[in-house]
């Protein structure tokens, strides 16, 4: 990921597309999210943009509740509470526990204390982080603990500021990335295993992020651990436990996916002056309006819908499912039923071949066990008002 | 999954606005009336049954409402009445046997079995949670918990872990069923909501499956975790509970205390109730698949082996497995699976569809049946060749074995020779065994054959007592312990998403 300089015609571009659209700072949880919609191309011109896809549709039917229960955060906030208390007792203790390294002198630095929320705050709190991350790796008699680290990288040729949940643990000149989930592990195994996944996939992204901050400081980036370790409750209360991880496969495969985002830049100047979210965003606007906005936007920009990533990942799921039924699109269904109609561009084609209308040459492919597919189904549970063909 | 039927069975959906059957059979046992249980968590608190309705589906639901359900005797006084009810129901259900005749060794089983239904299969998991909880209560202050809770514990944990054998009948999660058994327009990752789903099969008058899907999905709560507006009531409600009782735990006094909170969870749970009656009347009278009997014979032996050791004779459970352990249960789950799965196809017309269409199965017309004599080893024996019209190209390579679906337990034939015949293919096979009239069709039937066997293959020997050092662990598995350390600690205090800094952090 070659690393470029911020192109101003491309952020007024990209300002101009976002519009009202309310706008979000990077970090590495939207990140890891973002690799599982990258290849549709409206997610990968919002992610540029920075618009919080999660609130552009707000206060229509379109919006997704990806709503937290108070509970569940109250739960994350005390477990980190818990972890912080009387200078991080409790993190000191489940580290040399699971790490087999005495961290009751370990140097803690929280980053997201004293520095300004802003632009500045991020840019300080990035170069603390890349020359924290060298001294770790020149190996530091004392284990080192960086909370809130702040990572600079390029996405799709866009140079961007990634906050980090996790914490960078250094130990004998190696970075190990550490995370905090309050779901808890029981009998060793976590309660909830497609949150486990979530969790280390975004570990993994971190150990991405920190690599190319090492390599940019001109450290072996090496240094940075394959494995990461999951802080979590065990059993029913918040008493902390350790769990270390290999994460090596996730990493290759967000670095290809990552690899893969298109560039933005030229995405954004591309992209038609006509196109923007503001009318989207807007919520003096009718519903309709809004939603009929979002189909122009993506109609222009193309979107590429994949239930189970899409639906968990992105904000304009919903409305892109809209868009998909309003066309008859095969992708209703998901990606797998739509690549196996090439040439073939609505349901209700695919409903004429599956009766046995002739195919055109471009269709012949699919339209073969279309037909059978139909014609077996209905020797079997006729349609209503066909006769029974039903066999031995 | 055959993608041309899933995208002929998305077409006619969209076209017709309706969806679509996926079998001709119910291939799941349905007790009548099953024991209904739904659940309500509180938000990130997985041990935790906020509120916990049970009863015969045909009836009115019973409800369990702690109030705060962190409270331990809060929560235990709420989950009693459930608990002892769901044992006496299983003791009940355990106590009538049947002797079965089995390899010359007569058995004992339970008549019936007590059949759970819920929702979806993520209260299969909290069910699962809720009884390990349970199962290894510690004492508290000297008191040791109700022993009712303990054995509703140990039930749950069963069930639970039942519930992962294929075409198991024990514990029903609905929307597995309903997936099972319709074609609808939502993805798999879609259909884990009953309500999305019930509403594609029956949308209303004048409207598309989808859209009342769309609708469903929006605004209808299942369980068991709350979403935000859920838990905002249940938040102010809870905060008012609290703040009333003190510290008292009194039944007399946080009975009535607790009263908005229990109409806040009975209002959720009535629709959920209504669903889950309505998904099953639905699917009943659809006749059940021949195997349905035998693999819920094989949920009885289950069930009543389970009774047996742990109401008997007090047993517990492992909470992990042994490495042997767990290689005999994942070599147990993979037969049950091919063999669910060929039960289906073999009796099921329309679950064989999917076969034809990837190419593990051809159906034809028998053109001829010639018996001659081939030479095994050194013996000239009888065999049958058979002629098989297809009327779609065959694409199977010589010497592959497919079993005619009438004799799918027996012995395959062989692939001879596949030529093209017209439009299709001419397939020639040979029984692999003496032909009898019972393993032969006659020329002109229509027939299947696919590659899938409905007969034990052959039998495998248990891993051995000792596993060689390869196969141990570095540690042994921990020896079940009580979890509920956490009883005594403090509830955290619920944080409003608009109060924290980033809420998403807590996903």
């Amino acid at each position: 990921m070659p690393r470029h300089q911020p192109d101003p015609a491309a952020a007024t571009a990209l300002a101009r597309v976002r519009g009202q659209a309310p706008e979000i700072r990077a970090n590495v949880r939207r990140l890891a999210a973002f690799a599982s919609v990258h290849a549709c191309p409206t997610a990968a011109v919002a992610f540029a943009a920075r618009i919080d896809t999660n609130r552009v549709l707000a206060g229509t039917s379109m919006e997704m509740p990806f709503g937290q229960s108070p509970f569940a955060i109250g739960r994350g906030v005390a477990f980190e509470a818990l972890l912080r208390r009387h200078g991080h007792a409790e993190l000191r203790r489940v580290l040399t526990a699971g790490l087999d390294t005495d961290f009751t002198f370990a140097a803690i630095e929280n980053l997201r204390e004293g520095y300004q929320p802003n632009r500045t705050g991020l840019r300080l709190r990035a170069n603390v982080t890349q020359t924290r991350m060298a001294e770790i790796a020149g190996g530091p008699p004392e284990p080192v603990i960086l909370d809130g680290a702040v990572l600079h990288a390029d996405i799709g040729g866009l140079p961007a500021f990634f906050e980090a949940d996790e914490m960078a643990i250094g130990v004998g000149g190696q970075i190990i990335v550490g995370e905090n989930k309050s779901w808890p592990v029981v009998d060793g195994k976590p309660a909830d295993e497609d949150a486990l996944g979530a969790a280390l996939d975004q570990a993994a992204t971190y150990v991405l992020l920190g690599r190319q901050t090492l390599e940019q400081a001109g450290v072996d980036p090496a240094c940075m651990s394959d494995s990461v370790v999951l802080v979590t409750p065990r059993n029913t209360g918040l008493a902390p436990s350790l769990h270390r991880q290999d994460v090596a496969s996730r990493i290759r495969r967000i670095e290809r996916l990552l690899s893969a985002v298109p560039d933005v830049q030229e995405t954004a100047a591309a992209t038609p002056q006509s196109v923007t979210f503001d009318a989207v965003a807007d919520k003096t606007l009718p519903e309709t309006a809004r939603v009929e906005a979002f189909g122009q936007v993506t109609d222009v920009l193309g979107r590429v819908y994949e239930p189970a990533s899409c639906l968990t990942s992105c904000g304009f799921a919903w409305a892109c499912r809209a868009c998909l039924f309003a066309d008859a699109d095969p992708g209703l269904v998901g990606g797998q039923v739509a690549r196996a109609l090439p040439g073939i561009a609505s349901l209700s084609r695919v409903a004429e071949l599956g009766q046995g209308a002739p195919a055109s040459p471009a269709e012949e492919p699919a339209a073969v066990p279309l037909a059978r597919a139909g014609r077996l189904y209905d020797e079997v549970i006729p349609a209503p008002g066909q006769p029974e063909r039903r066999t031995a | 999954m055959s993608t041309a039927l899933e995208a002929y069975f998305a077409a006619r959906i969209y076209e017709e606005g309706r969806a679509l059957r996926r079998t001709t059979l119910r291939h799941v046992h349905l007790a009548d009336p099953p024991l209904g249980i739904a659940m309500w968590r509180l938000g990130g608190e997985r041990f935790r049954a906020a509120a916990l309705a049970w009863g015969p589906l045909d009836g009115p639901f019973q409800l369990a409402v702690p109030g705060e359900p962190r409270n331990r005797d809060l929560y235990f006084a709420a989950l009693q009445p459930f608990a002892a009810d769901l044992c006496a129901r299983i003791r009940r259900t355990a106590a009538t046997l049947v002797a079965r005749e089995r390899g010359g060794v007569t058995e004992h089983i339970p008549v019936d079995a007590l059949q759970l239904v819920v929702p979806n299969k993520a209260t299969v998991s909290a069910l699962g949670l809720l009884g390990r909880y349970l199962a290894y209560l510690s004492d508290r202050g000297g008191v040791a918990p109700d022993p009712a809770l303990i054995e509703a514990g140990k039930h749950l944990r069963f069930y639970a872990r039942h519930a992962r054998v294929p075409g198991q009948s024990l514990l029903v999660a609905l929307d597995q069923l309903v997936a099972g058994h319709w074609a609808t327009l939502l993805s798999p990752f879609e259909q884990a909501n009953l309500a999305a789903l019930d509403a594609q099969i029956e949308p209303g008058p004048g409207r598309h499956p989808f859209e009342a899907s769309a609708a469903a999905e929006a605004t209808a709560r299942i369980g068991p975790e709350p979403t935000e507006d859920i838990d905002r009531t249940t938040g102010a409600l809870l905060a008012d509970f609290n703040a009333a009782r003190g510290t008292s735990t009194d039944p007399a006094t946080v009975g009535p205390l607790a009263g908005p909170l229990r109409e806040h969870y009975h209002d959720l749970t009535v629709p959920v109730w209504q669903l889950m009656g309505r998904v099953v009347t639905r699917e009943r009278p659809l006749p059940a698949a021949p195997s349905v009997s035998r693999r819920f014979e094989s949920d009885r032996e289950a069930f009543g082996r389970h009774v047996s050791w742990v109401v008997t004779q007090g047993g517990y459970y492992r909470t992990t497995d042994t490495p042997r352990q767990a290689a005999i249960t994942l070599r147990r789950l993979e037969d049950t699976l091919a063999r669910y799965e060929a039960d289906q196809a073999v009796e099921d017309p329309a679950r064989m569809i999917a076969h034809l269409l990837d190419g593990d199965a051809i159906r034809g017309t028998v053109a001829s049946l010639t018996e001659t004599k081939v030479v095994i080893k050194v013996r000239a024996v009888r065999r049958m060749v058979m002629a098989l019209d297809s009327p779609d190209p065959v694409i199977l390579p010589e010497g592959k074995r497919l079993w005619w679906t009438a004799t799918a337990s027996g012995h395959p034939w062989e692939v001879q020779s596949v030529q093209p015949n017209g439009a299709g293919s001419r397939v020639v096979l040979m029984l692999t065994a003496k032909p009898t009239s019972e393993r032969l069709p006659v020329a002109g039937d229509v027939i299947t054959l696919s590659t899938l066997c409905t007969g034990q293959q052959a039998f495998w020997l248990m891993p051995p007592e000792n596993p060689p050092w390869t196969h141990r662990p570095d540690t042994l598995p921990a020896v079940p312990e009580p979890i509920d350390a956490g009883d005594a600690e403090q509830p955290a205090a619920p944080v409003d998403a608009t109060a924290a800094e980033d809420p998403g952090r807590y996903t």
